[in-house]
């Protein structure tokens, strides 16, 4: 998958987190996800259909997930409550989209979100398109994310 | 003036109302829905003077929401305000089209939520 697919994610995931939650986020070297379990224990994810397909999952820690959701609605959960879980879609729904202003060639729909917890798990990715893990890191902890778009150039 | 928030997350209703709250809103004139068609329901039942509506929702999204209140003749000037992340050029344009008002893109901040709404305000 090329680089200018994954970027549009990225620059939403800092938009997001750094300029809107005011959080000091560090973002790594993005990977390819060979392990599809190797992912955190909270994941919210949005399929991307249209002109092209794929999905993107947003995965936490338990306590990141707290955290964030509770910086975010500025209320301070103590446990990962449904309203987390709803915090958590959110915020991938805000990435998908605000990604979408700069994935210029193709005209996307985005679902609405799912939530997903537990773990071990197993998300069943578009088939034969590669997940590139953005992995992040911040105050509150450690969370990456995940893109899989099909390739059309 | 009743404001109707509408947005399928429960978290970005409680940030719109808490925002509208603060800018010295009564509770009591803040109505909120977590979808279109619930909102259609609201709108029937109360007289809204201002829209605050997300794009992606269940049932009836956005989008359909604000071409269906459109066509109610109490509705078709009211002030709609989308407040959705779907940040491409071609969804605001479509959302434009439908009859909102003005077209914001989350996440957005306590301030400009007031700046977009400010003139529709009469607290």
């Amino acid at each position: 998958m090329q680089a200018k697919y994954v970027n549009p994610f990225l620059k939403a995931s800092v938009n997001l987190f750094q300029n809107y939650l005011d959080l000091q986020v560090t973002s790594g070297k993005p990977f390819l996800l060979k392990d599809p379990k190797s992912l955190y224990e909270v994941s919210g994810i949005i399929g991307l259909a249209g002109e092209t397909r794929g999905a993107v999952v947003l995965s936490f820690g338990r306590m990141t997930a707290i955290k964030i959701v509770s910086r975010l609605a500025k209320h301070e959960y103590l446990a990962l409550t449904n309203e987390v879980l709803d915090g958590v879609g959110e915020l991938i729904n805000i990435i998908a989209g605000n990604a979408k202003q700069d994935l210029l060639e193709f005209r996307i729909e985005i679902s609405l979100p799912g939530v997903i917890t537990g773990k071990s798990y197993k998300i069943h990715w578009p088939e034969g398109v590669p997940v590139v893990c953005i992995p992040f890191s911040c105050e509150f902890g450690e969370f990456s994310v995940n893109v899989s778009l099909k390739d059309i150039a | 003036m009743k404001i109707l928030v509408v947005d399928d997350s429960a978290v970005m209703r409680r940030i719109h109302q808490n925002i509208l709250k603060e800018r010295g809103i009564d509770e009591g004139d803040i109505l909120d829905a977590e979808d279109g068609q619930a909102a259609l329901e609201l709108a029937s039942r109360n007289t809204i003077g201002l829209f605050l509506v997300d794009w992606n929702m269940p049932r009836l999204n956005g989008l359909d929401f604000v071409q269906r209140i459109r066509a109610i003749s109490g509705y078709a000037k009211t002030p709609i305000i989308m407040i959705t992340s779907e940040a491409a050029r071609y969804n605001v344009v479509e959302a434009i089209q439908a009859g909102v008002t003005n077209y914001v893109v989350k996440p957005i901040k306590g301030d400009v939520l007031l700046e977009k709404t400010g003139k529709y305000l009469h607290a």
